[in-house]
């Protein structure tokens, strides 16, 4: 079999990207390295710059996610991000400087600006909006891969109910301390999120990089694998996507391949197709509080708070009190009044954006 | 009947900082009791008050979840190991 005949039969699947334009692509010279892997090759060049693809958040995974994708040539790239460059985001979030910090750049707008400089072959849209059961549509429509480096799971189960929905893959990974996991969902043929965890840990059961801390190198490491598997998707080798989850700790050295779990048959989402995200019944609400300079936030999913454990986790980040009621933590600018059915009170912003930001970090989802 | 329980990191500190537990158990659920018995914090991070695995945690032996197989019934055999998974967010 020739070369060129064994590119083909490897193009089985395929149809999920677009295919090149009739007659041979014009491959730019930057991306001869790229080319010359054979799974690649010209055509899959050829179809990822075709591609579209949108990435939710822009922290340590979005940057490193970001980086690859635009240097690789993807044909567009949509950022969405609804925070602020800070000081304490340059530790592991590659594409931002103290530049950015010092001018309170959206990351959103510091991401577009530093990627369209690195490759001007490639659209670069940054758009700062929180992603939510109103704006997903509008935001994630017409797009042939959504890249997961959100740090919350509302966040994930809305892409994963618009994924499964829309027939869109994506690509979930997550990261805290030294360690992260990633995982390809192609919809319809492999697990969903929701498959694999029906729903997000109780608030204060799981750690977050606010609390727990964060490496760079996770960080990196679970976004190269993000990065691959997109890549491999968008040149149109979806049939070399990897089926397992990689787990990895950083500190101990540990790659750990786990089969993936087939699909739930009693999935809410894939099989039941019950989009609760997306239709808002499930995940948390937000409501600004008049005149007090504070968000509510309240959540739809009925479960507790263990209140001295949230306490345990706040109280080396801020002045911490606690009473049978709530947990109140002075962090920052911010002060975070947690209750034991999840509501929180977060003061110090009257943006609803801000206020997830805070809840996601501090409290968790 | 000793198998291994990896814990992940984010659990390490309800079991004193360990990253793996041997025990003694002829099945997923026993070892879950024993682990009620010798690590009720850590217990407590995987299965929810009424006995069920938490909705946000994954159990694998030897790297197949158990839901593939007997679920909590899942034998297990000496040598086996058990994997936790739990829900990561961070990002």
């Amino acid at each position: 079999m020739t070369a060129k005949a064994k590119e083909a039969k490897g193009r089985k699947g395929a149809a999920a990207t677009p295919a090149p334009a009739a007659g041979r692509p014009e491959i730019p010279a930057r991306y001869s390295r790229q080319i010359l892997f054979e799974e690649i090759g010209s055509e899959g060049q050829a179809r990822l710059m075709a591609s579209k693809a949108v990435l939710v958040g822009c922290g340590a995974l979005g940057t490193v996610q970001a980086s690859f994708l635009v240097r690789a040539g993807v044909g567009t790239l949509r950022i969405i991000d609804r925070d602020f460059v800070e000081e304490s985001n340059l530790q592991r979030q590659i594409l931002f400087d103290e530049e950015d910090v010092r001018a309170l750049l959206p990351k959103a707008v510091a991401a577009e600006k530093k990627l369209r400089a690195t490759n001007s072959l490639v659209r670069v849209e940054g758009v700062v909006e929180d992603l939510n059961a109103s704006t997903v549509a509008r935001l994630l429509d017409g797009f042939d891969l959504i890249l997961d480096a959100t740090d919350n799971f509302d966040a994930r189960f809305l892409l994963n109910d618009y994924a499964v929905k829309t027939g869109t893959p994506w690509i979930y990974g997550a990261c805290v301390g030294s360690y992260g996991l990633t995982f390809p969902i192609l919809p319809g043929e492999t697990a969903c999120l929701r498959c694999v965890f029906e729903s997000a840990p109780p608030p204060g059961l799981s750690p977050t990089c606010d609390t727990a801390g964060v490496l760079g190198p996770i960080v990196g490491i679970v976004a190269s694998l993000q990065a691959a598997e997109a890549l491999k998707i968008l040149t149109g080798r979806r049939e070399r996507v990897t089926r397992r989850m990689a787990v990895m700790d950083v500190w101990e050295g540990r790659l750990d391949l786990i089969d993936q779990p087939p699909r739930d048959p009693a999935c809410p989402c894939c099989f039941r197709r019950e989009f609760s995200y997306l239709e808002g019944t499930l995940g948390s609400d937000t409501a600004t509080m008049c005149g007090r300079n504070a968000v509510q936030i309240r959540r739809r999913d009925g479960l507790r708070l263990d209140l001295d454990e949230v306490a345990s986790r706040l109280g080396p980040l801020g002045a911490t009190e606690k009473n049978r009621f709530l947990v109140r933590a002075d962090i920052d600018q911010y002060r975070l009044t947690v209750f034991a059915d999840g509501r929180a009170i977060i003061s110090g912003t009257q943006d609803p954006a801000v206020a997830k930001s805070i809840y996601s970090r501090y409290v968790g989802t | 009947m000793t198998v291994t329980i990896q814990v992940p990191p984010p659990l390490r500190s309800r079991c004193g900082g360990a990253s793996e537990l041997s025990l003694s158990a002829p099945s997923v659920r026993a070892a879950l009791e024993q682990l009620e018995r010798n690590h009720p914090a850590l217990y407590s991070g995987i299965c929810d008050e009424t006995g069920k695995v938490r909705r946000h945690v994954n159990l694998f032996v030897n790297k197949h979840h158990v839901r593939d197989r007997e679920g909590l019934d899942t034998a297990l055999a000496p040598g086996d190991v058990i994997t936790i998974l739990p829900a990561v967010s961070g990002g």
